[in-house]
């Protein structure tokens, strides 16, 4: 699972009202590099939520991106580099995602993330 | 896939030995590459909607009312129905492999839905099956989710980014993605909320604007020669789903599945249909008549899938599936047969899925290779 990935999640079970951002535990994190498009990245960045991101980061180990961002910084190619790092190159591989709300964890095996609720929770 | 719906139960022991159901399971996604490649044809659209392609569906879920209309609750939608586990999840888990292995060919319409959104959007497959439609536009992110884990799995060793969800229940924020497809995953969902809510859940996950494509099978089916392999389903299959402990069941079934031969009931229909779809190919009214009701009204179907023993052989649950009833043997083919549960779409069914929707319009939509599609555009 990747950060991008992570910033769209949200616990959807049943009474949570906000079950965004998912906290992480990890155990084990790897990088794996990918092409760089910045397309992708101007286009994710007004979704993004930042400090779950900022967060999520340096929970896996990556401590590079600034506590706040606007879209100026968006024209500064060092700064695109980090994000494409953090969204995209940093995977969760195994490790789980926890339910703020409930602390019910999502568990994290093989770099997939298993978000299925038990028939009590929908 | 559906995603599709049922949830944790397969993961626990306790939902094992509850159900006693055996082990196998299907998903999702499944794809006219068992079916001959057909020409795209071109028919009718209804006249409310705005892009008359080519059409839609109707359908008129008659023959079952399979577990809908008890479970009025918003949060009895999202429960999985017994058939969906039985018949759509467990076979799907117990054939990924070879499922994946048929699930390469990439269909026309939806490469071409895939090809014109910009570079940079981040695209949901809900229901992905073995990711065949993941990466397929490189300039673009995808996430795909499958309710069957084991074909997320084929996913992940891909490279593919994928989790295991349910399409009726996204465990997404809202707004978050570009686009999303949902490609041959309604049609194992078992009533009409279930349908309905998977498609607000499409809507609900991509940004004002976003775009949809929905594929599901369709009732008029250009090889005909297939559906006569199909099981229609009928009363006693309902009464064999719903099962002993539910309070839906209306009298305790004296049958069994495999007692109800697959060629059995329907034959009539199946005479009607054909005649029916004879017409429709050839002409360009691909309405069938209201009063043939008997062949509009045939929605619910097993479609079976031949698991070679060889491959039946490499896990173990095709024996629980065996010893539960829900796969038989068939020597002369020398495979494993396993049903899935099918809701095949009517004409304008889609269409009419989404026509209560306040967020969301039909911006196009079409009939193709057996399929009946169509891509929603989110409003607000």
């Amino acid at each position: 699972m990747r950060l991008f990935t992570h910033n769209m999640l949200s616990s959807n079970i049943k009474g949570v009202a906000n079950g965004f951002p998912l906290r992480i535990e990890v155990d084990q994190v790897v990088e794996k590099q990918v092409d760089f498009n910045p397309d992708f990245l101007k286009n994710m960045f007004p979704k993004l939520e930042w400090k779950a991101l900022v967060d999520a980061a340096r929970t896996m180990g990556y401590t590079e991106l600034p506590e706040e961002a606007d879209s100026s910084m968006l024209e500064s190619e060092e700064f695109l580099r980090k994000l494409h790092h953090a969204l995209l190159e940093l995977h969760l591989e195994e490790g789980a995602l926890v339910c703020p709300e409930t602390g019910r964890k999502f568990p994290v095996n093989k770099g997939i993330p298993n978000m299925l609720l038990h028939e009590d929770e929908v | 896939m559906v995603f599709c719906s049922p949830r944790l139960y397969r993961f626990t022991e306790a939902t094992w030995e509850a159900f006693s159901l055996p082990v196998f399971v299907f998903r999702g996604v499944c794809h006219p590459g068992i079916f001959k490649p057909m020409r795209g044809i071109k028919v009718k659209g209804l006249s409310s909607l705005r892009t008359p392609v080519s059409d839609g569906e109707s359908h008129v879920q008659l023959s079952i009312p399979l577990v809908e209309e008890e479970t009025g609750s918003s949060s009895s939608v999202q429960s999985t129905p017994e058939i969906e586990k039985n018949y759509v999840h467990r076979v799907y888990d117990a054939i990924a492999p070879h499922f994946s292995s048929t699930r390469f060919a990439k269909w026309p319409k939806v490469a071409t839905f895939l090809n014109s959104l910009p570079s940079g959007s981040l695209v949901l497959d809900a229901g992905c099956g073995n990711g065949k439609y993941l990466g397929f536009n490189p300039d673009c992110t995808f996430v795909g989710c499958d309710i069957s884990e084991p074909l997320i799995k084929i996913c992940a060793d891909r490279g593919h980014e994928a989790l295991v969800a349910d399409a009726v229940n996204l465990p997404y924020r809202t707004g978050f993605g570009d686009a999303a497809i949902s490609i041959a995953v309604l049609h194992h969902l078992s009533t009409e909320n279930r349908r309905k809510r998977a498609i607000n859940e499409l809507v609900r996950a991509v940004k004002k604007g976003g775009l949809i494509l929905i594929t599901v099978w369709a009732v008029e089916q250009e090889d005909q020669s297939l559906v006569t392999k199909w099981t229609p389903l009928n009363q006693k299959y309902v009464d064999e789903w719903i099962g002993p402990g539910s309070p839906r069941i209306r009298s305790p079934s004296p049958f069994t599945l495999e007692s109800i031969p697959e060629t059995e009931n329907n034959s009539k229909e199946h005479e009607k249909d054909t005649e029916s779809l004879n017409h429709m190919f050839k002409g360009t009214m691909p309405l069938a008549s209201k009063d043939d009701s008997s062949v509009q009204n045939q929605q619910e179907y097993f479609v079976p899938w031949h698991l070679p023993y060889h491959r039946a052989e490499v896990s173990g649950a095709s024996a629980c599936a065996l010893a539960n009833g829900l796969a038989k043997k068939d020597d002369n083919k020398g495979a494993v047969v396993y049903n899935r549960y099918y809701h095949v779409f009517s004409e304008g069914e889609l269409e009419r899925l989404v026509s209560g929707m306040n967020n969301a319009v039909v911006v196009d939509r079409f009939f193709d290779k057996s399929n009946w599609c169509i891509i929603l555009q989110k409003t607000l």
